[in-house]
């Protein structure tokens, strides 16, 4: 009995392959990008880097039961890096805080007798959780993008982002806590162009 | 009565606490459930027309064949119609130049890695703003904040100035004298300001004492 000689895959079959096993995939992962970094051209960025680390281990993806969270994973890392080169950057660009007056006409003024819940669904507008969420740090942006929106566990989050569950509670606790101080205190503008 | 460490409360009183526990932990429950809700309507775009074929075709190529992404800082360019670079320059010649191009010039280009600056004690040097719009703008404002280790030649005792002006489409070189006044960190913010919205850049500095 022969061992039958395995073919050597081609390129084209490769990039074939590769193109089958991501490509349900890339509007999802472009979406988490787009959250994580607020703009269309990085969350491009992110996702064309991400797919090129990811075609030489077609073989690795092969064999995986779910490709997303894998992905995601290493578009976490990469991403993480991203900003931690851009955090030593003696440049950095960024949406002016706004420094909050009190004196502009567009402010709104919440009523202190209202009850928490009703204070918050006050609040949420959707220009105004754009806005708050354009002004939280990525760190906050990633865990609630994929614990709140995409709906990840915390098991998964834990696996994903290589972080113990506790700290990703507290990193949670913290996103949620930063995202309602904005929405309560903050005046906000429309965050467009000049 | 229970004992709770060394004080002594009745039933009645801890059924109340536990009580407001229990209505303060619904609150933040539905809070929280409300503000979830809130993200999931927040909108997240679908991938502009052709960018999976690209991304997919692309990464499948030699690497000396891959288009590059942008590089650097211009992607946080990217997100506004107007978009501020800095080129910053030494008194005789240029030293660096920074310069952020527009999105779509940047797609396969790539921009200059941005390097550390660094000035010498007392030295006095012009940092170029160029604030490059896409689209004339009347009465805009510019402010530009000096802190720390560095001032602006000329207002040593104004740590921010601005002014009213009206910015060309195209680009707009403001020329900046920045001057070294003690060691340490410092930093040059210039804002510009057009119809309530604004616009940031932040250019950190090290004094060194040489």
């Amino acid at each position: 009995m022969f061992l039958k000689k395995r073919a050597r895959p081609t390129h084209a079959d490769a990039a074939a392959e590769f193109d089958n096993l991501l490509r349900d995939h890339v509007p999802a992962l472009y979406r988490a990008a787009y959250r994580w970094t607020g703009a269309v051209d990085r969350a491009e960025d992110l996702v064309q880097e991400l797919l090129v680390r990811l075609y030489p281990k077609l073989d690795e993806l092969r064999g995986l039961d779910r490709v997303r969270p894998w992905a995601l994973r290493v578009m976490y890392r990469i991403f993480v890096d991203q900003v931690r080169r851009e955090r030593s950057s003696p440049v950095q660009f960024g949406a002016d805080a706004r420094e909050d007056s009190g004196e502009d006409e567009g402010h709104e003024f919440i009523d202190p007798a209202q009850g928490p819940v009703e204070l918050l669904e006050q609040q949420l507008t959707q220009e105004r959780v754009v806005a708050a969420w354009e002004s939280l740090g990525e760190e906050h942006r990633v865990v609630l993008s994929m614990h709140d929106i995409e709906d990840y566990s915390l098991p998964e989050l834990s696996e994903i982002m290589g972080v113990p569950i506790g700290t990703l509670k507290s990193r949670l606790h913290r996103a949620r806590a930063k995202l309602r101080d904005l929405l309560a205190t903050e005046r906000f503008q429309s965050l467009d162009r000049v | 009565m229970y004992e709770a460490g060394t004080n002594w409360i009745d039933a009645t009183e801890l059924n109340t606490r536990l009580f407001r526990v229990e209505a303060i932990r619904a609150i933040v429950d539905t809070q929280t459930e409300t503000l979830r809700r809130a993200l999931k309507r927040m909108p997240a775009p679908e991938p502009q027309p052709g960018f999976v074929d690209r991304a997919l075709a692309n990464a499948a190529r030699e690497p000396a064949t891959r288009s590059r992404p942008r590089a650097g800082l211009a992607h946080l360019a990217g997100r506004w119609e107007t978009w501020i670079g800095a080129a910053l320059g030494g008194a005789v010649a240029t030293v660096l130049m920074l310069i952020l191009l527009r999105p779509l010039d940047g797609v396969d280009q790539p921009v200059p890695a941005p390097m550390g600056i660094s000035m010498a004690l007392n030295e006095t040097r012009a940092i170029d703003v160029l604030i490059d719009s896409e689209r004339t703008l009347e009465d805009a404002t510019i402010r530009i904040v000096a802190t720390g280790s560095v001032v602006l030649d000329g207002f040593e005792n104004e740590r921010e100035i601005g002014w009213r002006t009206h910015l060309d489409r195209g680009s707009n070189v403001l020329s900046l004298p920045v001057v070294a006044r003690s060691t340490g960190q410092g930093q040059l913010v210039a804002v510009i300001e057009h119809e309530g919205r604004t616009r940031r850049m932040i250019i950190n500095l090290t004094v060194r004492d040489t």
